[in-house]
């Protein structure tokens, strides 16, 4: 089960070489995701106004005479903040995933597994239904609060107050033990999804809205979400990036990393943290988008190994790019939720790899 | 209201980029107006004066610089207003839903399977969006095109006054408040007869059924529009839940119905009133039993709140109280 698992070493010769393949290659695709997203639509613009639009606006060159104020505003304030929060989002979700499938040691974990889904979708719920029930709420609706609405604000507070919530349930003394863990959040995850249920039922002309925020869509990001999300899941990947050895000693078991002399149940509470926090954040401008972080961070495993050093920028790279294009199917096939793209798309590849390799629950391990 | 506390879009494009966020037209909703220009039109029609700042449904406030050359409307109700002051010429986009007038057909469709694509909205350069309440037209949407710059009205009427309201409000929107007046001077009239026509027959107590699904009833939730509707076409509405607007075939049971008016019968021939009659457990109605079982084919104008909801009250209060109406229409 778990032949070589001491991390070895990859910045040094060949290795060094791979992971800048990697890097490169993930970055070439992001950037052609950028090209691509932010080039099409459902309205149609030549590519030579998009790149005038984009050169003037952010790099301050040349001038957008002979380009419509329109195909201006459908560039610069529809389609880039869209295809940058796919981005944030993607990273966000990648990053949560490969961090949860390492702390919990589980083929089954994803961003959400212990329960940022259920309490988000229960906070963005609320803010959808709230306003219908108390109509003096409905100012608090249609207002924004530093330029976050009252859904936002909700589903990132549902997630990361649940997690808080199932860790507290959890936590034995100083430890975290991941089955608890993971029992503590499906539990926890039922019951909100019934609160969840509830205020479906009671919705009415909201059932649309609550439906198409479950299914995750990013449609309406605009810069506001954009400022809120990106600082945040960016700042998360720094400091989960930093911890890349926890994790990397976290796939022993949480015996041998400990014998190790990682401060097992400190560096797992830490990490289940910043993981949420990336995954609350993600949520709190698209919705529960599924697929991207369960499937990104596996992949990634079965083609470049377990080292957190390289799988984590691989799979924020990869997150972002494969979110954005999955945004760009939704838009262009009428604005169908980017969430059934996802896994319209996704399972049938996950399928395929399977079959492909039979490796995938060892990766975790090895 | 709606106040945008903190510009953060603004602010965050303006560190991208040098200019001001595009603004078609020229046109911009403003959060906070200045007061002086929010002077309600006087009484008596005049050519409305530009710039003009309005007050729509969800009591935003909204200004527009001129008269408005490029409407895009995001529900049928609008449109037909629109249409209905001799302004259909000026629509730029509508619904996939729209059938109403006929020559809105070849306009652009802005809205497909209820959602609207805001590329598309943008694209068409609108200088007034009408948009529908009650997450008919997502607020979220709304929110965006107004952050974009576009002067979006939301209109979402209650009742027959507030559609009043809301024709006259679009009547001022594209200075055409003569034609609006005259417009809902027929209307009330027109209600105003119905009134008449059933002021002093017995209301029996009536079920409008606007779908069942899974077995699931809807009808008219409690408070609603529909309800208001029912009454004042001489009918005693039996009501859901306000909210789901479903109700619980045990309730209508104990309502016991006299009357039972089948206006998901106009979208799907399955549901007739033989069908209706033979479905267990509704067969102890009154108007089962008195064979009381309407088929509403204007269900289309009865739930679209628009200038033809009169056609709408006129075909409930002949449904309720046929004889009432004579033999004329």
């Amino acid at each position: 089960m778990r032949a070589g698992v001491v991390p070895r070493p990859i910045v040094r010769g060949p290795a060094l070489t791979r992971a800048a393949l990697v890097l490169g290659a993930g970055a070439g695709l992001l950037l052609l995701a950028l090209v691509v997203g932010v080039g099409l639509g459902s309205v149609a613009v030549a590519p030579d106004e998009v790149l005038r639009v984009l050169g003037h606006r952010l790099l301050g060159l040349g001038a957008t005479s002979g380009v419509d104020a329109s195909t201006e505003t459908i560039v610069m304030e529809l389609r880039l903040p869209r295809v940058l929060g796919a981005m944030t989002v993607g990273a966000g979700l990648a990053c949560a995933g490969t961090v949860f499938q390492a702390i919990l040691r589980n083929p089954m974990a994803d961003p959400y597994i212990i329960g940022t889904a259920a309490g988000a979708s229960l906070g963005a719920t609320l803010g959808i239904v709230l306003p219908l029930l108390a109509p003096a709420l409905a100012i608090g609706a249609a207002s924004t609060w530093l330029g976050i609405g009252l859904v936002q604000l909700l589903a990132f507070a549902g997630g990361l107050g649940t997690v808080l919530l199932v860790i507290g349930v959890a936590r034995q003394g100083g430890r975290l033990p991941s089955v608890t863990l993971l029992l503590t959040g499906y539990a926890v995850s039922s019951l909100l999804a019934a609160g969840v249920s509830l205020l479906m039922f009671a919705s009415g002309r909201a059932l649309a809205v609550i439906f198409s925020w479950l299914m995750g869509s990013l449609a309406g990001v605009g810069w506001a979400d954009l400022a809120i999300a990106a600082p945040v899941v960016g700042a998360t990947f720094v400091l989960l990036l930093a911890r890349w050895r926890s994790l990397n000693l976290l796939l022993l078991g949480d015996g041998p990393a400990a014998h190790l002399g990682l401060e097992v149940g400190r560096a797992k509470l830490r990490l289940t943290l910043l993981a949420t926090l990336a995954t609350s954040a993600a949520v709190a401008i698209s919705g529960t988008i599924g697929f991207v972080g369960l499937v990104v961070p596996h992949v990634l495993r079965l083609v470049i190994g377990p080292d957190h050093r390289l799988l984590l920028p691989a799979s924020a790279v990869l997150g972002a790019a494969l979110l954005v294009l999955a945004d760009l199917g939704a838009r262009l096939a009428g604005g169908i939720p980017v969430g059934v793209v996802t896994a319209l798309v996704g399972a049938p590849f996950f399928l395929w790899l399977l079959r492909r390799s039979r490796r995938v629950a060892s990766a975790l391990s090895a | 209201m709606v106040p945008r506390l903190l510009g953060i879009p603004l602010l965050l494009i303006a560190t991208l980029a040098a200019c001001e966020p595009a603004s078609p037209a020229g046109t911009g909703v403003t959060a906070r107006p200045v007061a002086s220009a929010a002077i309600p039109p006087a009484s008596a029609p005049e050519a409305a004066a530009y710039p003009l700042t309005l007050t729509d449904d969800t009591g935003r406030e909204v200004v527009l610089e001129a008269e408005p050359e490029r409407i895009v409307s995001l529900a049928p109700s609008n449109t037909e207003i629109v249409c209905a002051l001799d302004a259909c010429d000026l629509i730029v986009g509508v619904t996939d839903f729209d059938d109403y007038p006929p020559e809105v057909a070849d306009v652009e469709k802005v809205v497909v399977g209820a959602q609207v694509d805001v590329e598309a909205v943008v694209a068409a350069e609108p200088d007034l969006v009408l948009a529908a309440g009650n997450e008919l037209t997502s607020s979220a949407v709304i929110e965006q095109l107004a952050q974009l710059g576009l002067p979006v009205l939301t209109l979402y009427p209650e009742s027959l006054d507030e559609i009043y309201a809301d024709i006259e409000l679009v009547g001022r929107a594209i200075d055409r408040g003569d034609a609006a007046r005259a417009l809902v001077d027929d209307m009330e009239g027109r209600v105003d007869d119905v009134r008449t026509a059933v002021a002093d027959l017995d209301p029996p107590r009536t079920f409008y059924e606007v779908g069942m699904f899974e077995g699931v009833i809807y009808t008219a939730g409690s408070g609603s529009f529909l309800a208001s509707l029912i009454e004042t076409a001489g009918g005693e509405p039996i009501t859901g839940d306000a909210l789901s607007t479903s109700i619980e075939l045990e309730d209508l049971v104990a309502a016991n119905p006299e009357l039972i008016l089948l206006g998901d019968a106009a979208y799907d021939p399955t549901i007739t009133p033989e069908a209706v009659a033979s479905r267990p457990g509704w067969e102890t109605m009154s108007a089962v039993a008195g064979g009381r079982i309407v088929v509403v084919a204007e269900d289309p104008v009865i739930t679209r709140p628009g200038p033809r909801i009169v056609d709408g009250l006129e075909a409930l209060a002949r449904a309720i109280h046929p004889g009432a109406f004579g033999s004329g229409s």
